[in-house]
């Protein structure tokens, strides 16, 4: 699956919403979270924000977050989302679940690994890539966690 | 702090109501309130409309329908917490002096099953399948469940016990009994939540009259005392909740149930052992389990004990949703918390029937919604 995600886009990419991932989005093996890390209370936030979340301080660094995770939790998606939802048709039931990374932070994310093996606790692996074309023609870059081999 | 009282509360049931405008279920309730007080509506100077997914100034269209009016109307909105907010806000203007009568009324129509996600989630939640409600609260459950080993028994119990109250209730939308079995073998809506553990978004209106305390003697009746109504957004990470699409590993927060109820006992006087009765938010019959141990009717991680001794069931220590909670009444959300102090006040007058807790003479309602919103009411004889 996803053939053209290391190629040089023939369309542009977009972030599934700006300022979420980092990298270089015609290397998807490349691309992260994108984080924001406060000198002051030392919280991780997610995605590149002008202030901390936590304390409101404006001292932040912007940071890659790390691609590997533990499930802290979850639940399974049984019926097609409402509205413009832009997983696969005919819609095929999917974890989702919040992914606890090193960098002290859980995520809220799409699972990619069969129903009936997804448990808390178990290693996952950040992956990029294309969700889908928008109406301007770009290619928007979304993320999920896989199961680790 | 000068004191508040209710002197009228009324209702419009919880359902279905296709063919019933929002104007009419919301004009009944207040009119109801009104009646309740007897007081007129040109008595009222000033009035609040908790509503969320209705249009603007829906207040103002409702209470144009009991005559013309110059007072102030305001629409009040904080998610499931609108009807706390709503009712703080007279609370406020009549301890500040500037007036002394005011209605608070609920109200909502909603459509059918799934919202529409962009009322609450930004367009790549929606895109990436993240945008429905009962995800949130399903995780919670399955993370409980881990950690403290919570079982799908003790949730469909609390399920259970919310459906039976709701026979003796003629305002709830389902008031049919559903055995264990039927519960734990209905639909799976998100893994660990049932189609049976779990609110509908529905039609209703409640409202109240609230006065000073030297206005209510001067109506006379039997008055109700507002001991608290506290209204907070959840501290950082403190909650996970929709929208949310992180949460900190690191942060340590006390949660909006605990930190709100926490506030609203201070200011009564009062811990959870002095409350007779709780109306409480079970948007699923797992929020009403951890809510036991945010109240603080139990040490964390004992919540499915309490379920399993009846301590929450009219009757028991603490009786949780004697109405029938949101779970057999359905949640319009605007009236959802009004009609919990509805159901509150109905308690503490003893008129409650088959579902009255004997001799209640303090109760607590609690609403908890997306973005953490929360707010809790205590009220006394
Ligand atoms: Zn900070």
């Amino acid at each position: 699956m996803d053939m053209v995600e290391n190629n040089p886009a023939e369309f542009q990419r977009v972030p599934v919403r700006d300022g979420l991932l980092a990298g270089d989005l015609r290397r998807l093996d490349g691309v992260r979270l994108a984080g924001t890390r406060c000198h002051s209370c030392g919280e991780v936030s997610l995605g590149q924000n002008q202030v901390c979340l936590n304390c409101g301080g404006d001292q932040v660094s912007h940071v890659s977050l790390s691609d590997r995770g533990m499930l802290w939790s979850y639940t399974i998606v049984r019926n097609r989302p409402p509205g413009d939802y832009k997983g696969p048709d005919p819609f095929k039931p999917f974890g989702i679940g919040l992914v606890e990374l090193p960098d002290g932070i859980r995520v809220m994310s799409p699972l990619d690994v069969e129903i009936s093996d997804v448990q808390i606790g178990m290693p996952l692996q950040f992956r990029a890539f294309v969700q889908h074309v928008d109406a301007e023609h770009h290619e928007v870059i979304a993320f999920k966690f896989t199961g680790v081999a | 702090m000068p004191e508040v009282v209710i002197v009228g509360a009324g209702i419009h049931p919880f359902g279905r109501f296709k063919d019933k405008s929002y104007e009419e279920i919301g004009a009944f309730a207040a009119k109801q309130a009104l009646n309740d007080a007897g007081v007129a509506w040109s008595d009222i100077q000033s009035a609040y409309c908790s509503r969320m997914y209705l249009p603007a100034t829906s207040g103002a269209r409702i209470l144009r329908r009991l005559g013309s009016t110059t007072i102030p109307i305001c629409d009040i909105e904080a998610a499931c917490a609108s009807g706390g907010a709503a009712l703080r806000q007279a609370i406020l203007a009549i301890n500040s002096g500037e007036i002394d009568l005011a209605l608070v009324l609920g109200v909502e129509k909603m459509p059918r099953g799934f919202m529409d996600p962009s009322m609450i989630y930004s367009p790549w939640q929606i895109q990436m399948g993240m945008s429905m409600n009962p995800a949130y609260w399903s995780m919670r459950a399955k993370r409980h469940m881990y950690e403290f080993g919570t079982t799908d028994l003790q949730i469909a119990k609390v399920a259970y016990k919310n459906h039976r109250n709701s026979v003796h209730n003629e305002n709830a939308m389902y008031r049919k009994p559903f055995s264990i079995e039927e519960i734990l073998s209905s639909p799976m809506v998100m893994d660990p939540i049932r189609l049976l553990e779990i609110c509908a978004a529905n039609d209703g209106a409640a409202a109240v009259v609230v006065a000073s305390k030297e206005r209510a003697r001067r109506i006379g009746g039997k008055h109700i005392n507002i001991a608290a109504c506290s209204q907070t957004l959840a501290q950082y990470s403190a909650d996970f909740r929709c929208p949310a699409d992180s949460l900190s590993a690191t942060a340590n927060n006390m949660g909006p149930t605990e930190f709100t109820s926490n506030q609203a006992f201070e200011r009564a006087g009062i811990g959870a052992d002095d409350v007779d009765c709780f109306e409480v938010q079970d948007t699923d019959a797992f929020c009403e389990v951890e809510i036991y141990e945010q109240l603080g009717l139990c040490p964390l991680g004992e919540a499915g004990r309490l379920i399993d001794e009846g301590q929450t069931e009219i009757g028991g220590r603490y009786p949780v949703n004697m109405s029938g909670g949101l779970i057999s009444k359905g949640e319009p959300v605007g009236a959802s918390h009004l009609g919990q102090v509805v159901e509150i006040v109905s308690q503490l007058r003893s008129q409650s029937g088959e579902r009255q807790v004997e001799g209640a003479k303090v109760g607590l309602a609690h609403v908890l919604g997306a973005g953490g919103n929360c707010a809790v009411t205590i009220l006394k004889v």
